[in-house]
Parts: C-alpha cells; structure tokens; sequence
C-alpha cells in the first residue's frame, strides 16, 4: 500500500513524536529528533517495522521526535498512517 | 485547553500578554492561538503569518511547563493542514534553545536576532538542485524580474560571460504583479539562448516574508539592516557554498535607495563568504535605464506600443497573450516591486 495523502499525529510534547506523512514514488523515512545521535537507528527500526506491519511500500514519512519511547513511536506511526487513509 | 482566539476582547488579552514580554501585537496575523486556564486567564499565545511564527509568549509564571510546546504545536498542525510545510521563527539569540528543543534548527543569528526553522529545511532546498552543482568558477544573480526586460538580459548575458556557469535565482515570494510561476517561466525563455546559465527558485531563503524580522525589532532601520545581515548570510553560509559561487552580480541602481543600500551591504559583507561582488552598468534605452517598473507603468496604461523598447520578443509574446489578462494583476498606483 501507498500512503495517498497527507496526514499528522502526535505532539510536540517531551517524550512523544510528530509524525507527517504525504505520497511519493518510493519509502522514505527522514528522522530528526533531539536524541538523534545515539538512537536514530532504534527509532528508524521501529519506524519500518510499524510500516511493515501496516503494508505500506511508498510514501514519505518524516518524524519530528523528543524521545518517544518505542510503543509511542508505534503508535503515531500508525495513526498518521490510518489518517492519511481515511482522508 | 488550546483554542483559536479572534474576540476584540481575546485579541486584547494577547495584546496585555505580549506588552508583559516586551513584543508587541500586530493585527496581520493568518492564525492566532491561545491557551487559558478555567477563569478565562490567557497563560500562553503564539500566532502564524504565512509560514511565519510570531507574537509567542508563556505567562512567567508558566515558563516551565509544556505550555510553550503547546502553542507552537498548534500554530504548526494549523499551519500544516492550511499547505505549510516548512515554518520560520525569529528569536531572541538567549532564547533560541527552547525552539532547538522542539526540532528547529538554527539558520543563523546575529547579536540581536536568531533565525530558526522547522520542517525538511534550507537542506532539502538544496538538496534538490544537487544534480545541477559543478564546481568552478561561477556566479550567480538574484533577480525577481517582474518581468523580464532586455536589461535583466543584458545583466544575465554580461554575467555569463564572466564565468563558468551562472545561476539565476528568480526570488519565489508573491509580493509582485507577476506572480512567480509567470516570471520564472520568463526568465527561463528569456535566456534560454545562453549555454552556461541555469535558473533556480530562491524558496524562501532570499528576499521573503521569512528575512523581514520587523516584527522582532520595533525599531524599524534597525530591523531593515538586520533583515539584509539575515538575506545575506543566509546566501553566504548556505547557498554559495553549495553551488560553489564565487561571484555575485548586481545591475547598478540608479532609482531605488532600498536596493541600493541593499547592494551597499552586499559589497561590505560578502567577502566574508568568499565571494566577490560584481556591479554591472545597466543598458539604456532612448528613454533612460531599462527597468521592470517602466514596463509596468506602460502596461498600467495600456501602453502596449513602447514595450518592444524594453522587453524581449518572449516577454512581449507573454504580455499580448491571453495569459497575461488571466495571470497577472497590475495596480494602477504601483511601487517599485
């Protein structure tokens, strides 16, 4: 599946991510986050493992992070990808 | 609870608000949000002008709690559901670390201003144009060509032959009678017949909304020579690096004092960068120095006959076309921008 749309989760709160989702012609995951140098890896694994999960092969998701913790990675992944579904 | 303000009497409390942090209220404002507590107390605002956040204030004695992630997260999720994608703030340089804390990233600052912004950023500006970057010994022209005349062709093919190859930045900004889309398409043909000239989209990182901090700073000369020390270094830190520009040409200005004062500058600051600073005279016509806001009188006129004078056959061909009526919109009264 594709991401087909825009869409948004997530807050800007301590502890949580931004998520914006929008179409393009391949996957593609850019990641900022004020804890970037030490777990840019961890948050990108989780990221493509929710986007395994969910199906999705093409869009662009870029995360704004303040050190989300794995599950709230998961789980904005995954509304901002419902919401650009449903939009 | 966060909530879009727009009451005389809401407006009236940002105003009080921001007057306790020393900003002040402008009333030009796109978005304007606020947070209160259960009396109806406003604790937090911030509001959004284009893609520009301004007027963002946390009550002191709320400093320390989330209020301020809060304020800015909605202008930004407002912001983005309303097609914005990248966002700008100024700040106070003492301060800019509580917007590096939410993911800004520092565009530059100076002794009294700090230029942040959020979202895939001058980078991915950059970025996309990766394909186009040789090294050598190039240069580049800023032009906003509102529209194109025979002297912006003039500058353009003087500027060319002087280097290896020539970047044209056509200034992306809707400030002009010809809307963006309309003069970058005129530069485009206007020099589609000199080989080593290639013409880009200045985004917002020249001449926009985003390099006016007046807003920050009241006093307004100060906020004019600071917004030239922002369009400057901006191009200095980022853009000539990237494209490896080593020279910059200006028209020589005979009319506007804000572009010649803003040519003053470029000449002072850019050898910092590495760059040099080339003033070419203008081509002159029967009737004095060729420029966009003679064609625009004429064309405020109806004056249709003079313009093969100024303007090339491509830019005459736009402007007798059905195109322009649809496209472009000159006031009668115009500046000259």
């Amino acid at each position: 599946m594709e991401i087909e749309s825009k869409a948004q989760a997530g807050t800007m709160q301590s502890s949580d991510m931004m998520v914006y989702v929008e179409p393009a012609e391949q996957l593609i995951i850019e990641i900022e986050s004020t804890v970037i140098k030490q777990f840019e890896h961890l948050i990108r694994e989780r990221i493509e493992q929710q986007l395994t999960l969910m199906n999705i092969t093409k869009g662009l998701i870029r995360v704004s992070d303040r050190g989300a913790l794995d599950y709230a990675i998961a789980a904005r992944i995954e509304t901002a990808v419902q919401r650009s579904m449903e939009a | 609870m966060l909530q879009p303000l727009s009451s005389q009497h809401e407006l009236q409390q940002v105003a009080t608000l921001l007057g306790r942090s020393g900003l002040n209220f402008e009333p030009d404002a796109d978005d304007v949000l606020g947070i209160k507590d259960q009396c109806g107390r406003l604790l937090a605002t911030g509001s959004r002008q284009g893609a520009l956040l301004k007027m963002i204030t946390v009550d002191s004695e709320h400093q320390s709690s989330e209020l301020f992630a809060e304020i800015i997260h909605g202008l930004i999720g407002r912001g983005y559901q309303a097609g914005i994608e990248n966002f700008f703030v100024y700040t106070k340089p003492a301060q800019y670390h509580s917007f590096v804390a939410l993911n800004f990233h520092l565009l530059c600052t100076s002794e009294r201003v700090a230029l942040l912004e959020y979202g895939r950023g001058i980078k991915h500006y950059l970025q996309q144009y990766a394909s186009l970057v040789e090294d050598g010994k190039n240069g580049c022209v800023v032009v906003n060509c509102n529209p194109f005349t025979l002297g912006h062709r003039y500058l353009i093919e003087k500027a060319a032959a002087k280097v290896d190859k020539l970047y044209v930045f056509v200034v992306e900004a809707d400030h002009s009678s010809f809307p963006f889309q309309v003069r970058f398409d005129l530069v485009q043909k206007g020099v589609a017949h000199v080989r080593n000239v290639v013409v880009l989209a200045t985004g917002p990182y020249a001449v926009s909304q985003v390099t006016f901090p007046e807003y920050f700073l009241k006093n307004s000369d100060l906020a004019r020579d600071e917004q030239v020390v922002i369009d400057i270094e901006l191009f200095g830190r980022y853009i000539a690096p990237f494209f490896s520009i080593k020279y910059r040409f200006v028209g020589s200005e005979p009319y506007c004092a804000t572009t010649h004062s803003y040519n003053k500058a470029l000449q002072q600051q850019l050898g910092q960068y590495g760059v040099e600073l080339c003033e070419l005279a203008r081509i002159e016509s029967t009737e004095g120095a060729i420029s966009a806001s003679r064609v625009r009188q004429l064309l405020a006129r109806n004056s249709f006959e003079p313009l093969a004078q100024l303007v090339p056959e491509t830019t005459l061909k736009f402007l007798t076309s059905s195109k322009y009526l649809q496209q472009v919109h000159i006031e009668p009264d115009l500046g000259r921008h």
